[in-house]
């Protein structure tokens, strides 16, 4: 235990050499993924991989940790920024940067012992998912949303961690036919949602523990909720009535008859 | 080369309680984990546990040599298997101890003779042999056109949401 986490010692005796040795791979560097970034970072993970085609603009210096103003001036790709608060943090930190879609690169991604999904639309959570299952690969992702109601606006987001012969989200009823049919139609008109800090930071601190308690858990009685709800006006968590309402349910979704590659040859990449 | 095997508690539990099973004549049990296969990017190998295939009670053979001997019936299925459902087959039994277990000498000399022949039906994919202990697991694979099989040098456990211990090994 080095003495940069003697506060964190409580997390086991191996967690430091568990941390700094598993690759986690985090997709979306902005409002959620930005945060959990720079917690891992903190915390000692030092093998990052960090997923994002995308450039710094005005708009996102809101929530970006770690972006300013000259990142929108330059124009700077989001995964340099991240790169930099990481090594800020721990510049022991081995970070592989990946500007492009994950799905040409997913040959890195089969190392990760969890990826952290911070993506903006239900068919890129949906095929992550498939891709986390065939490589059992536990998957935690967040999303927030704001809704416009009566009486104003509302808040709210949920941490769903889907585990190999767990519940999907499918299961949850969070990814469906609908949604993405509705969002296939809507594909290049949906225009920019609104996203808020204090809430990323929320939903990202709790996809953190849910990592931790899964590769440290401290405390024999804690449990891994497959869905977690966020209510960002009362400002509280808790575990989904639905994935407690479905607590005995088996996925039908996913089976492990099928992992890997589907066409494995020694000599293909 | 890394070669890491990660599977699911479930079925790790699934083939700790089949080889628990007792057997009318033979000391212990064997089976087959039919396993899907992938890469790493430094050219490492991953093997990925999709289901347990347990020796049928009939398909032993009588003998006083060994804790378990399979008949061909065994193998037969075993190929048979791997060739319809173009999978990695991975021999596995178990040594009654706690801590890291080790292939004996008749493990490895018996394993050279019948993990090839999975060649002649998937020449293409990665075979191997698994010895487990009561608590953690060793093992060995012979990747094609390499008569030298090579340590697995990780295993990763993942655990399924509902269980509250550790989850990932």
């Amino acid at each position: 235990m080095n003495e940069r986490t003697t506060r964190q010692s409580f997390l086991g005796e191996k967690s430091d050499e568990i941390f700094s040795k598993s690759p986690i791979a985090i997709l979306g560097l902005c409002g959620g993924g930005s945060h959990i970034a720079q917690q891992l970072a903190h915390i000692g993970f030092e093998n990052l991989i960090i997923i994002d085609f995308d450039i710094v603009e005005e708009p996102n210096l809101n929530r970006m940790i770690g972006s300013c103003p000259q990142d929108a001036i330059d124009r700077s790709l989001k995964i340099d920024v991240i790169e930099k608060l990481i090594k800020s943090i721990n510049p022991k930190a081995k970070v592989t940067k990946i500007s492009g879609k994950w799905q040409e690169h997913s040959d890195v991604l089969r190392n990760c012992v969890g990826i952290m999904g911070c993506l903006d639309s239900f068919v890129a959570r949906d095929e992550l998912e498939r891709f986390c299952r065939r490589f059992l690969i536990p998957y935690i992702d967040i999303g927030m949303d704001v809704h416009k109601s009566d009486t104003g606006f509302y808040i709210s987001g949920q941490v769903i961690t889907s585990l190999p012969e767990s519940l999907c989200m499918r299961c949850l009823g969070y990814i469906t036919e609908e949604r993405l049919a509705k969002e296939n139609e809507g594909y290049g008109n949906a225009g920019g949602n609104p996203q808020v800090i204090w809430p990323n930071g929320v939903l990202a601190s709790i996809a953190v523990g849910q990592l931790i308690k899964l590769l440290t858990p401290w405390n024999s009685e804690l449990t891994l909720s497959p869905m977690i709800d966020y209510d960002g006006n009362k400002q509280h968590s808790m575990d989904s009535p639905k994935a407690l309402a479905l607590e005995k349910h088996i996925c039908t979704h996913y089976s492990n008859d099928d992992l890997g590659d589907p066409f494995f040859s020694p000599t293909t990449k | 080369m890394k070669i890491e095997f990660r599977l699911t508690l479930n079925l790790l539990d699934r083939i700790h309680k089949q080889l628990s099973l007792p057997h009318s004549f033979a000391a212990e049990r064997v089976g087959f984990i039919s396993c899907g296969v992938s890469k790493f990017p430094d050219n490492g190998l991953l093997i990925l546990g999709e289901s347990y295939l347990p020796v049928a009670d009939d398909d032993y053979i009588d003998s006083p040599h060994y804790g378990a001997l399979m008949g061909s019936p065994a193998i037969r299925k075993a190929l048979q298997y791997s060739y319809k459902n173009h999978k990695a087959m991975f021999h596995v039994h178990r040594h009654e101890h706690k801590g890291n277990p080790h292939f004996s000498s008749i493990d490895l000399r018996e394993s050279e003779k019948f993990i090839p022949d999975f060649w002649k039906v998937q020449p293409n994919i990665p075979h191997g042999i698994i010895v487990l202990s009561h608590d953690s697991m060793s093992g060995l694979c012979w990747y094609p056109n390499n008569e030298k099989p090579k340590p697995i040098k990780k295993f990763s456990i993942i655990k399924p949401s509902k269980s509250n211990a550790r989850w990932i090994a």
